[in-house]
């Protein structure tokens, strides 16, 4: 009797005493946001993220039959972690197809923070570990083949040994495509939240759109500047023609400072902070 | 409560839908909102959810901004679309996703809704038919004992058995500090379940009363010949007469008809406000 009196006292007492809910992140909400993203498509996310890995491989050997170790390194590395990322981010926000889905996108009782914290998850954290970790054994085994199979009592062994090396992620080929990377990812993200449907293709368009337009504009610019300009791309520097020669025109080192610092920095973070600033106010 | 305060909305903003739109919403009862094909039904409800924001005034629900989409007000509130959307999930699945993002969600109900609507439980939901889709999506949205419940055109893709069986779960499913909010331009389907009407047409609204209310201030009847003298709202020619929907000045009772309310209302906009203008 007394336990019936005391015990909806006691339930009185916790719903007024329970804490006021974070609006802005918690931390049990977010795992379970981030556990239904990847639950709920995982055809969509681990599929493409396979793909990704299976098109690294196929472009890695194809590239190192038909050319040299280092171009295969390089450009299967550059094309296969920023294509990649694109794609994988023209998804991760690819709820807008259709109104009922995107619907239940943005009515989930989650925070936009937390929404787009778990995008930038998948394709800040997730993804490019998982690359990295991928294109490391991938490498480490294609260069562990060629050292096995190489004749160890030829003149050339230790030349031909020491010519092909594991890909070292700290070089500048690899630094600039982080870059590029989070260049393009970026704007992956934000075009995915302006454009509805084919997101990837529209983004893709808009932005060639963009760069041949700042390519032009700059080489009309150099052209005013310099006679005989060979290339003026955008914006470290400005080749010119001299006799039978090129010549390079570089930017003056503060000036190239703060286009680097905006290239490295600026750009990618205002795409992605645009990102969470287009969901918070996406209308569907 | 839901609040409107001079809402205007509009997809320009040149052309607005809606033009300072006030409304208030109580809790305890069942809305029925209609409208024709592109009156602005779905619009309202998603401002209402926070999927389209006003271009000046305000919603208030229970004292949030849907605008905001803060999780707080998020879990208070269930919005259907007319498509629903059910991904590659089993019904376990979706439950086990979903469901802990709505703090009074009941399991058991949920399963009494699955098995009262007749919801096939095997294999993924996108693999089910569009009725067993929407099925679904009415099961789980009840069971998550929202305090706001918003459904688009809910009974589309309804056979005439789950029509009956879903008027008689959302009847069955309301309580006192709750809302249901069902906007359809396929009135009859809402008879006898609905305690509010608000009728919507090229964003004006042209009604909003209880079902008292409109059966207090109109009648709604066979004659065989149209009374002198009277308001007359709506009239359609039937087998035994002339079915009419006239001001009832002599407080007669009579059985709300939806279908002719809506013509009429929609037909002559202002003889219902005169009617429901004056006490």
């Amino acid at each position: 009797m007394v336990l019936q009196k005391i015990l909806p006292l006691q339930n009185r007492y916790f719903h007024l005493t329970k804490p006021a809910m974070n609006n802005i992140f918690e931390l049990k909400r977010f795992g379970l946001l981030l556990k239904k993203t990847v639950m709920e498509r995982p055809v969509q996310l681990f599929g493409l993220c396979g793909l990704i890995l299976a098109a690294t491989l196929a472009i890695y050997s194809a590239l190192l039959h038909f050319t040299n170790w280092n171009l295969a390194q390089n450009l299967s590395f550059v094309w296969c972690f920023a294509g990649g990322g694109c794609f994988l981010a023209s998804i991760v926000f690819g709820y807008f197809g259709t109104n009922a889905s995107g619907s239940a996108y943005l009515t989930l009782p989650a925070s936009t923070f937390e929404k787009w914290l778990c995008g930038v998850l998948i394709v800040g954290v997730a993804f490019p570990g998982l690359f990295l970790v991928f294109f490391r054994l991938m490498d480490a085994s294609f260069v562990m083949a060629y050292h096995n199979g190489l004749d160890k009592n030829s003149p050339a062994y230790k030349v031909m040994y020491k010519a092909v090396q594991v890909y070292t992620f700290d070089n500048a080929f690899v630094k600039d495509s982080i870059i590029i990377y989070a260049n393009f990812v970026g704007a992956m993200m934000v075009g995915s939240l302006y454009f509805n449907k084919v997101s990837a293709i529209k983004t893709a368009m808009v932005y060639s759109g963009g760069l041949t337009i700042i390519y032009f504009l700059n080489l009309f610019l150099a052209n005013a500047a310099f006679r005989n300009v060979d290339i003026a791309f955008p914006f470290n520097s400005i080749m010119i023609k001299v006799g039978n020669g090129t010549g390079i025109l570089e930017l003056p080192s503060n000036v190239s400072n703060i286009v680097h610092i905006a290239i490295l920095y600026i750009i990618p973070t205002v795409l992605w902070i645009t990102a969470y600033i287009r969901l918070r106010e996406k209308e569907i | 409560m839901i609040e409107f305060n001079n809402l205007s909305f509009g997809y320009t903003s040149k052309k607005l839908l809606y033009k300072n739109l006030s409304l208030t919403i109580n809790q305890g009862s069942i809305y029925g909102l209609f409208g024709k094909n592109g009156a602005g039904k779905s619009t309202l409800l998603k401002n209402m959810v926070g999927t389209l924001f006003p271009v000046e005034g305000s919603i208030l629900i229970n004292g949030m901004t849907p605008q905001k989409r803060q999780p707080s007000f998020l879990q208070t509130i269930y919005y259907i679309p007319e498509d629903v959307f059910v991904p590659s999930l089993t019904i376990k699945q979706y439950k086990n996703l979903f469901a802990p993002f709505y703090p009074e969600f009941n399991e058991d109900n949920f399963h009494t809704y699955l098995n009262d609507l007749e919801v096939s439980v095997d294999g993924k939901l996108n693999k089910l038919s569009f009725g067993q889709q929407k099925k679904f999506v009415i099961a789980f949205a009840l069971a998550c004992n929202t305090k706001v419940l918003l459904m688009d055109e809910p009974t589309n893709g309804l056979d005439i058995p789950s029509k009956t069986q879903f008027r008689k779960l959302i009847a069955s499913v309301m309580f006192d500090d709750r809302i249901i909010f069902i906007s359809t331009h396929q009135v009859r389907d809402l008879e006898n379940m609905i305690d509010n009407v608000i009728i919507v047409d090229n964003g004006d609204l042209l009604l909003h009363a209880s079902v008292a209310s409109i059966c207090n201030k109109l009648c709604f009847k066979t004659v065989a010949e149209i009374p002198l003298n009277a308001k007359i709202l709506y009239e359609e020619r039937a087998l035994k007469g002339t079915a009419v929907v006239i001001e009832n000045i002599y407080a007669e009772d009579s059985k709300l008809n939806l279908e002719q309310l809506f013509n009429g209302v929609t037909e002559n906009p202002t003889i219902t406000k005169q009617i429901f203008s004056s006490n």
